[in-house]
């Protein structure tokens, strides 16, 4: 009898994810899809919006990242007040810089030691109750320590940063609202320990070792595992350094040669497409200049740290041609290896807070620019899982008229696609049986790229996810909600 | 004594966990700090094992009473891939990573309307205040 596997939410939920696998009568794999079951209903709530509310209003996206949002919104909002671009006072950018890299850090932070290492140190056959922060904690109570404390250490700094937990409000259309005192600079410089941006540097370094460590162990499978070749999209600076705040879009293909270089985001419209398919609530952007079929691309870690030249800081820079020279300086198509990727990224967040805490321009008092109207904006960062796009047209009556979003999640729509597909194809297929563990390899490849799918689905969420065992006919016959 | 509210304002009714917490800040209660946040992360663990009593404040679909208060426990398990952690899951953490096991509360207030949008409904703001005026009689030790 044929099947069909799909994975469900129990919980309350406004964004979820699904996989359904289509296995024939022989137990071979037919079709595989990662899907999203929520409209979207943001774009519309903002339109009518005063536009100096949409900094706030976006973070409503978002408990995880709404820095991204607040950002990219603010950005965009920055265009709109003609404080573009190279226009912000240095503290104003610096102080959004702050806050940015803090949140890259609690999010790398929380993604690797809470999400991903379970997988890594409890094994992908552990049973799932206890493939989770709280069986590692049972293996290695320090590592859990820190992973909640450096998680802390970056919401601190958002905090700082932003003013408060929901709906912060530091960033506003043309610079900032505040600046950082000298005694909220000290508290992370100096502690109380261990929360120190130096005590983070060096756990961040410890975290790279330990992934290093498993894949000296592991080589095969970290190598191997939902391995396919891709695009890659990032922002990099104007000179081809990694920049999670501010850049031009640049893309390579799966042989490094580059697609886009040196655009100017304000133009994305020209060069990313957004497809629609009619079962996923999500859109699949593509690169115009490679069509539909070919175009779609990586971002997150994996890609940035393929269209970047190099890091701006010394540490990471380090673990960079470390990571660069393991292929030879080709891109690494490798999914796993986006973990790799995130802890240096983490490395290099905590390295640029340090930098930025010892900059007195921090405590500088010009926080606003204003200029030229202008009556469309676009901001872009790089968020925590990849480039996020906001697009905003505004009337003379300050209103919202046209809001367009392309979060990271949706952007890595088609590569967890086929790193989902890559399992169901070299896991499950033709299989007698379809085990706890194989299941859980779904739920590997997905994670790798840490997909937000409140963000994706532009409503905040739980992200469960159903797999389900189906067959032929559509009847489910095997179905793990996690 | 803690009390944490969870939700986001952006979804209508969800935005009850918040609006609790916010309201019972401005009371100023003895021993009582409150906070919220769109969702519970795994350093809310280190607050609920700085306290003795720890409630957590939610939205609550489908209850057919205006709010509902019960005693709850750590639970380790976790959903699988989600950032962000139940109560019971929070307390599991602070248990097994700060060997505190606070007496926790689940404060679950009934919500109407979950779509995109602000502020409570008119119903949701009604079951609001029942819960807060219970709430503080349980914080002031009155209720139990």
């Amino acid at each position: 009898m044929g099947q069909k596997i799909t994975i469900e939410p129990v919980t309350r939920v406004e964004g979820h994810g699904k996989v359904t696998i289509r296995l024939d009568d022989a137990g071979k794999v037919t079709q595989s899809r990662f899907h999203v079951v929520e409209f979207r209903g943001f774009e519309r709530f903002v339109q009518g919006r005063p536009y100096w509310e949409a900094p706030v209003l976006v973070q409503r996206l978002c408990g995880i990242c709404p820095v991204s949002h607040h950002l990219a919104s603010a950005k965009a909002m920055d265009v709109i007040v003609g404080a573009g671009p190279g226009k912000l006072t240095a503290t104003a950018e610096k102080m959004r810089r702050l806050m940015h890299y803090g949140q890259m850090f609690q999010s790398h932070a929380l993604h690797f030691f809470y999400l991903a290492s379970p997988d890594f140190l409890l094994g992908m056959d552990a049973d799932p109750a206890v493939r989770n922060v709280i069986g590692l904690i049972a293996l290695d109570k320090e590592l859990a320590t820190r992973a909640v404390l450096m998680r802390k250490f970056g919401q601190e700094i958002i905090l700082a940063t932003a003013g408060k937990k929901i709906h912060g409000t530091g960033a506003i259309p043309g610079g900032i609202n505040k600046n950082l005192s000298p005694e909220e600079r000290d508290r992370f410089l100096k502690g109380p320990d261990p929360l120190t941006i130096d005590r983070m540097i060096e756990w961040s370094q410890a975290a790279i070792d330990l992934f290093r460590d498993y894949h000296r162990k592991n080589k095969d499978l970290v190598d191997r595992f939902a391995e396919f070749p891709s695009n890659h999209l990032s922002l990099v600076r104007k000179d081809g350094a990694l920049d999670f705040y501010h850049g031009c879009l640049r893309a390579v293909d799966a042989d490094g040669r580059k697609v886009l270089d040196d655009v100017d985001y304000q133009d994305y419209v020209k060069h990313i497409g957004e497809e629609t398919r009619s079962w996923s609530y999500m859109k699949f952007p593509y690169l115009r200049a490679l069509g539909k079929e070919d175009g779609w691309y990586r971002v997150g870690p994996l890609a940035r740290l393929n269209t970047c030249d190099y890091i701006p800081s010394p540490l990471a820079q380090k673990e960079f041609e470390t990571y660069k020279a393991y292929t030879d300086g080709k891109p690494n198509n490798m999914s796993l290896h986006s973990h790799w990727a995130r802890l240096i990224e983490l490395l290099h967040s905590a390295e640029v807070i340090k930098e930025l805490l010892l900059d007195k321009d921090l405590q500088g008092t010009k926080l606003v620019k204003k200029g030229r109207r202008a009556p469309e904006g676009i901001g872009l960062v790089e968020a925590p899982r990849g480039t996020l796009f906001h697009h905003y047209r505004v009337n003379d009556d300050d209103q919202i008229t046209m809001a367009n979003l392309i979060v990271s999640t949706t952007n890595n729509n088609e590569p967890m696609n086929r790193a989902v597909n890559w399992v169901a194809m070299n896991v499950l297929s033709e299989k007698p049986e379809i085990t706890e563990g194989m299941l859980n390899r779904v739920e590997v490849a997905i994670r790798a790229y840490d997909p937000c799918l409140s963000c994706a689905t532009h409503a905040l969420g739980r992200m469960p996810l159903e797999v389900a065992l189906v067959d032929a006919a559509g009847r489910v016959l095997q179905r793990k909600v996690r | 004594m803690l009390v944490l509210g969870i939700g986001n304002p952006g979804r209508r009714d969800d935005g009850l966990g918040a609006a609790a917490a916010e309201q019972l800040k401005k009371r100023h209660l003895r021993s009582v700090t409150c906070d919220a946040n769109y969702q519970l992360a795994v350093e809310d663990a280190l607050a609920c094992a700085a306290h003795e009593i720890v409630v957590f404040v939610d939205a609550g679909r489908g209850l057919r009473k205006p709010f509902t208060f019960a005693a709850i426990e750590p639970d380790p398990r976790m959903p699988a891939m989600s950032h962000a952690l139940g109560p019971t899951a929070v307390l599991a953490l602070a248990e097994t990573l700060y060997e505190q096991r606070p007496e926790a509360r689940l404060l679950a207030i009934r919500g109407h309307d979950f779509s995109v949008g602000e502020g409570l409904t008119r119903r949701a703001e009604g079951h609001l205040a029942l819960a807060l005026i219970f709430l503080e009689a349980f914080l002031k030790g009155v209720r139990t």
